[in-house]
């Protein structure tokens, strides 16, 4: 009784809002057993807000997120905070790929004349809101990328998009409890209600991977796109491993600690998709049983999604999969494209990046490199090589700006086509610098953490693809999404080398040493220069035993 | 003809090692290359400004634009004279210091004859005949050619091969009274690694002694000469780098305010990185001070008769104390020095110097391999090896300097060490 | 627009420290305090793994300040290292006070204002004395006034007048009084309950010299403060023994404690900590038998209902946007996520 009385506020109230204020909050669950071994789980929260009103009178948008959005004019803003490596060669692509540590890239408003202020208050703001070291993030370490990335909402016609964009990645930046806290408060159930009562701290931080995101952009009202809302996204990303569990069939009990206490009341629509692409090569039964199956034609590919919509009742629900029988060997097909990224070189003096590009497509595949190396790891430009080629034809368009130190990242942008069933290895060395005592961390020989590379490809093919097509929202929109091309941007595994380092309790030693070798030279060359040889007589020598009598002597008085 | 060998087998051994397998090794030795001086930077920029890219932007390059432009033509058009071009480079520097000590020995001798009158009885048998001084010059030809600091210099392809062939050229300009090629040619040497503006002193008293005539004349033209030639070399590389005056601070900036710590055999690059933040300024400007202007007018005071001396001891010391000093900096004066050998029975520290060099030069590596490559060695190491280095070259020029004046005295007042009739000692005073 | 409109009849709660007549909630024993508000500074100074323990014990306390009522956003934690999500926390996102995992301190709404490389000992002077860097988000500051009770809590590896920041730097225990005495001369606090837990620990209170500071300490000169015991399914000391005792006593307070601070001062009797807990209390004017526990460690505050009507006429009215700018409708459009024009361009030439 008590909760179907809720249910009726509760839909009065979002129907009032709804038609007031246009404002939309939709949650979804999307997982993806990842054969053999793993689970993916994804779960993005959206709410669409009405950006002509304004987004303050908004009751589903976080009020702190929106404000910084309008206080520092920025136009998009993709935040993740992500622990562990998404191994693309084994579990295909993620929705969104995210670096590991902390991630934050944003597009300002063309208005915003001084974007690099802008983004230094942005990153403090969003540091307090996240829990999350982003003040961190400064000039020397942030990079405006020229090919690699490109907006996702919509733009104004005709606009310099690059010059308004900045993106920086904290690689060392952990991510726990703390900053998941936060990012539960910015939506509209919190971890009350919905799916979001699922993101038990315990439980996803006892995976192989995890992701939290924030991703705001303005979105298309209509198809002319004269009016645009705000969409804001909140993403969660998941990978399981059945080892953790200690079991191949999976439930949502045994995933998150607790069933699904039904959808946020204050969401338009709260959906769950299993992939059951999967189910022909590992059969397992869904419990319980899905509401419909869609199967989705895509880019050459068959997706068959089971689709649950939950509703708002209070009824606890828990999803599982049990295999009917024992998994055979998988034969696992690589996806289009995968690569690999590694340090070469030994001792602390030179080293190597190498990053090795591998097309398993029949067709030749465009991808944008970016190397964004610190400004303690200086690149040189002339030691690039494409397959051991200075020159390689393969490279369409390169964008290099050298660092400086303590002040700009090194910055390589490489657009390449790797021709069809070929690995194209991408090499560039660098010098290890040798850094003064204070700018040390106080982990100085745990090593030092070199961010991912980005890869932008433009894929010929949606074999493995995931994300969703540009101007959808929901995962709804995948269904037989076929376009020419499908664009993803993929961070590689990060690196990490091993500065050379000072002896960190020596300063004064140091200091005084060298300035009494200074003195060494001072004191006779002043003597030359102001004094004069003149012959002294020598006393009578004096005996050893003399002197020592002397000094006794002395002594005594 | 034996001098000719002596040029045809050290150019040998340059070209020999430059095609070794090790050559990159050798062109990579913290004790050889600097960030101011490596080949591979060079060819960075240059690489950097065939793609349209200011190399000034970064951090990689810091020759200054001349060196850039020459480099880059030479790259485009015949890179493969590279080894050849270095080697003639250094064989010519060991000609020009060959006919610099050969003037050197004419002033020498002429110096001498005007003195006698003030030479003690005595000590007339000390003083130094035809014989005696002609060897002086074919030793500063052998050590310039054979010293392994010189060689490996010359194998690393740095750009010191280039700045010790224009010091010397402006020694030589000096010595035989050629004014402009002298302060066109240390104008370009600073322009390169500022330091050698010290030079001007004892050039500028050089000139005025070989020119005869008005010396206050002499110093005001040399002077001016060089300060409108280094004028004019800053406003070309500013020309070359399309009126754009930010090289400044990648080369002399660089040089002044030393941001890169990368180990080398000076005296700054540990101290600077155990330095307290908000000390740095006052520690660079008292070290740059040290180097750069601290010595130079006592000394001149003292050695202007002897503008020589002057200029061997300023190069030396200012090896010794500039932020990136590296092995051919040490080469060339030590190749200078022989043009002194009258005065090596003077010097104490003969033994403990040369054994110094020889154990640092030796330890130097080990201790680098150790502390970067095996990690079983830590930085202090190498800093110690440097601070011996440095500790060692500084008791050589003092020696020296000792040396001189207890020869001046000698020749003076005879080499008796007696005050009326009792033993004596000479002291400072 | 009803906001001009004048409100006649308000029922106002107002937090106010002055013209406090009668209240029901504060023990008739004790005296009155002049706060208005509870803040509270929580420091885990040290790194690496095996200091797991100085995080539990900044954890416990901040277990439970929050329980008694002092908001997240005025509580200021900062831990040097992530040892919740370490990988060699065998039990991600937990930090447990007890071998046996009786209380997970870490919590599942855990805030951390600074972490990491964050805690520095230029940071922590920095928000005491309040001369934070203008961009400075909120929670990262210490917005306290003339009435502010603030609680100071540090622990991590100290020695005799100095204490480690991250094992590479530290603060001596004049600089330390020196950023209180700027604190007070700033009027930014109103009390100070300054506790640390390290070894040698009472020599961090000696130079203080700032007035209204109550002091307390693990350990007197001289003495180690130890830890309480290991749990070896992560193979290091969890807690510390006086943190031990002090979290066990403040499970058992609740916000509307009678205890007292001289209650809280002898919570760890030297039988238990083994090393003797110290106390300066010649700084502060109260008796600590007369302060109620919850003055430091909870956000109890009298509060006075009033029924006079209060006349806001005087608000100021908000400046009324320039509405109807005349707006373009802007032509926007989805790029492709591509450099295409460079691509298509080299097919073409």
């Amino acid at each position: 009784m008590e909760s179907i009385r809720k249910l009726i506020y509760y839909s009065i109230l979002i129907t009032i809002f709804q038609y007031v204020y246009c404002d939309d909050f939709k949650e979804e669950i999307f997982l993806k057993p990842l054969p053999p071994t793993h689970l993916y789980g994804y779960f993005q929260f959206v709410t669409l807000v009405d950006s002509e009103t304004s987004s303050f009178h908004s009751h589903l948008a976080p009020r702190s997120l929106t404000e910084v959005i309008s206080r520092f004019q920025v136009e998009e803003l993709h935040l993740t905070l992500t622990e562990g490596q998404w191994r693309h060669h084994q579990w295909g692509y993620p929705v969104l790929d995210a670096a590991p540590g902390a991630e934050l890239y944003a597009w300002f408003s063309p208005d915003v004349a001084d974007v690099d202020t802008q983004w230094k208050k942005l990153t403090s703001t969003l540091s307090g809101l996240f829990c999350a070291s982003l003040n961190f993030i400064d000039n020397f370490n942030t990079v405006t990328p020229q090919m690699a990335l490109w907006p996702m909402g919509a733009v104004k016609s005709g606009q310099n998009v690059t010059s308004q964009l900045r993106y920086a990645s904290l690689p060392r930046e952990i991510v726990c409890t703390e900053n998941l806290t936060p990012w539960k408060k910015l939506l509209p159930c919190e971890s009350s209600r919905g799916f979001s009562s699922l993101l038990n701290s315990r439980m996803i931080h006892n995976t192989n991977y995890h992701s939290i995101g924030v991703h705001v952009r303005k979105i298309c009202k209509s198809n002319d796109c004269s009016e645009t809302q705000l969409e804001i996204k909140q993403t969660v990303a998941l990978v399981y491993d059945y080892d953790i569990i200690n079991s191949n069939d999976w439930s949502f009990r045994k995933l998150f600690g607790q069933g699904l206490p039904g959808a946020c009341p204050l969401s338009s629509e709260s959906k769950i998709y299993i992939d059951i692409t999967s189910n022909d090569t590992h059969a397992y039964t869904l419990t319980p049983p899905p509401d419909n199956i869609i199967v989705s034609q895509r880019g050459g590919s068959d997706t068959r999604l089971a689709v649950y919509n939950i509703k708002a009742d209070g009824q606890m629900i828990n999803i599982g999969a049990k295999h009917n029988s024992k998994p055979d060997l998988p034969v696992s097909i690589p996806p289009p494209l995968h690569f690999n990224r590694y340090i070469l070189g030994y001792g602390k003096e030179f080293g190597g990046i190498v990053t090795e590009l591998t097309n398993n497509c029949w067709t030749s595949i465009n991808v944008v490199v970016l190397e964004n190396a610190p400004w303690w790891l200086p690149l040189q430009l002339s030691s690039l090589r494409v397959n051991g080629q200075a020159e390689s034809s393969l490279v369409l368009s390169q964008y290099y700006s050298p660092g400086r130190s303590r002040q700009k990242p090194y910055h390589l942008e490489l657009l390449i086509k790797l021709p069809p069933r070929s690995t194209t290895t991408v090499t560039i060395d660098f010098e290890f610098v040798f850094l003064k005592w204070q700018e040390y961390p106080p982990d100085a020989n745990h090593g030092f953490y070199v961010g991912s590379a980005l890869i932008s490809a433009n894929l010929p093919t949606a074999r493995n693809y995931t994300s969703l097509p540009i101007a959808g929202t929901t995962f709804d929109s995948v269904v037989n999404a076929s376009k020419q091309w499908y664009p993803i941007v993929f961070r590689t595994n990060g690196a990490m080398v091993s500065l050379p380092t000072p002896d960190f309790s020596m300063p004064y030693n140091v200091i005084c040493l060298a300035c009494t070798v200074v003195a060494l030279a001072f004191g006779p060359l002043h003597n030359i220069c102001t004094k004069e040889l003149v012959l002294k007589p020598l006393g009578t020598p004096v005996s050893l035993t003399q002197k020592l009598f002397n000094l006794f002597k002395k002594k005594r008085d | 003809m034996g001098v000719i060998l002596k040029y045809v087998v050290a150019g040998l051994v340059r070209y020999y090692l430059i095609h070794l397998d090790y050559w990159q090794t050798i062109a990579n030795r913290v004790e050889i290359a600097t960030p101011l001086n490596s080949w591979k930077r060079l060819m960075e920029g240059v690489y950097l400004y065939e793609h349209n890219i200011n190399p000034y932007e970064g951090d990689s390059f810091h020759e200054s634009p001349i060196m850039l432009l020459t480099f880059y033509y030479i790259m485009k058009k015949v890179p493969f004279i590279l080894p050849i071009l270095f080697t003639l480079l250094d064989l010519l520097t060991a000609y020009l210091l060959y006919k610099t000590s050969q003037a050197f020995i004419r002033i020498f001798k002429e110096s001498q004859k005007n003195n006698i009158s003030e030479v003690a009885e005595e000590s007339k048998s000390m003083l130094l005949n035809d014989d005696q001084l002609k060897g002086a010059a074919e030793y500063v030809l052998s050590v310039y050619l054979f010293n392994p600091y010189s060689v490996l210099n010359c194998a690393g392809m740095t750009t010191t091969v280039v700045q010790n062939l224009l010091v010397a050229t402006a020694l030589w300009g000096a010595s035989s009274g050629q004014r402009i090629v002298a302060c066109v040619f240390i104008a370009l040497a600073t322009h390169q690694a500022l330091y050698p503006v010290l030079l001007i002193v004892p050039i500028a008293i050089l000139l005025a002694d070989v020119n005869k005539g008005c010396t206050k004349c002499s110093y005001i033209r040399t002077l001016l000469v060089f300060v409108l030639s280094w004028g004019f070399l800053i406003y070309l590389s500013a020309y070359i780098m399309d009126g754009s005056y930010n090289y400044v601070y990648n080369t002399y900036g660089f040089i002044l305010t030393v941001p890169d710590l990368k180990p080398n055999i000076g005296l700054f690059w540990y101290f600077f990185t155990e330095m307290f933040e908000h000390f740095r300024l006052l520690f660079v400007c008292a070290f740059q001070i040290n180097a750069l202007a601290l010595y130079i007018v006592p000394l001149t005071l003292r050695f202007k008769r002897e503008p020589v001396l002057l200029a061997t001891v300023l190069i030396a010391l200012s090896t010794i104390f500039r932020s990136y000093p590296c092995v051919g900096d040490v080469g060339f004066y030590l190749a200078l020095l022989p043009m002194w050998k009258h005065l090596f029975s003077f010097m104490q520290q003969k033994f403990i110097v040369g054994c110094t060099f020889i154990i640092t030069s030796a330890l130097g590596p080990t201790v680098w391999h150790l502390w970067i490559y095996s990690g079983s060695a830590n930085a202090n190491f190498f800093f110690g090896v440097t601070l011996s280095f440095a500790t060692a070259q500084i008791f050589l020029i003092t020696d020296l300097l000792f040396a001189y004046i207890k020869r001046e005295f000698t020749l003076k007042h005879g080499s008796s060490r007696q005050v009326d009739g009792k033993p004596a000692k000479l002291v400072l005073r | 627009m009803y906001l001009n409109n004048v409100i006649s009849s308000v029922l106002l709660l107002i937090a106010t420290s002055f013209s406090i007549t009668s209240c029901a909630e504060i023990p008739e024993q004790f005296l009155k305090s002049n706060h208005s508000n509870n803040w509270a500074v929580l420091v885990d100074t040290s790194r690496f793994w095996f200091n797991y323990r100085h995080v539990a014990n900044v954890l416990s306390i901040y277990r439970s300040v929050k329980r008694l009522g002092i908001p997240d956003s005025q509580i200021i934690l900062m831990i040097s290292d992530d040892m919740a999500c370490n990988p060699r926390n065998p039990r991600p996102a937990t930090i447990f006070n007890n071998a046996h995992e009786q209380i997970n301190v870490y919590g599942d709404d855990v805030e951390v204002d600074y972490r990491g490389y964050e805690v520095s000992v230029e940071n922590f002077v920095r928000l005491l004395t309040g001369r934070v860097p203008p961009d400075t988000p909120r929670s990262k500051r210490l917005l306290t006034d003339e009435g502010s009770n603030i609680l100071i809590y540090l622990t991590g590896h100290g020695g005799d007048g100095f204490l480690k920041f991250q094992d590479s730097e530290e603060i001596t225990s004049q600089e330390l009084a020196d950023a209180l005495e700027q604190m007070w001369q700033k009027r930014r606090y109103n009390e100070i309950f300054f506790i640390i837990d390290t070894c040698q620990a009472s020599s961090m209170y000696e130079k203080f010299y700032s007035p209204n500071i109550l002091a307390t300490a693990s350990s007197l000169v001289g003495e180690d403060s130890l830890s309480h015991h290991v749990d070896s399914a992560i193979g290091v000391y969890i807690i510390d023994r006086y943190t031990y005792y002090v979290l066990e006593f403040l499970e058992n307070v609740h916000p509307n404690s009678k205890r007292s601070m001289s209650e809280f001062l002898a919570v760890c009797p030297k039988s238990a900590c083994l090393s003797t807990v110290g106390v300066r209390r010649d700084l502060f004017k109260r008796n600590p038998d007369k302060v109620p526990i919850t003055d430091f460690f909870g956000s109890v505050r009298p509060v006075i209902i009033t029924t006079d009507p209060i006349n806001i006429l005087d608000a100021p009215k908000r400046k009324k946007k320039p509405e109807n700018k005349t707006k373009v409708p802007e032509k926007r459009e989805y790029l492709p996520q591509f450099p295409m024009h460079l691509v298509q361009n080299t097919r073409t030439g």
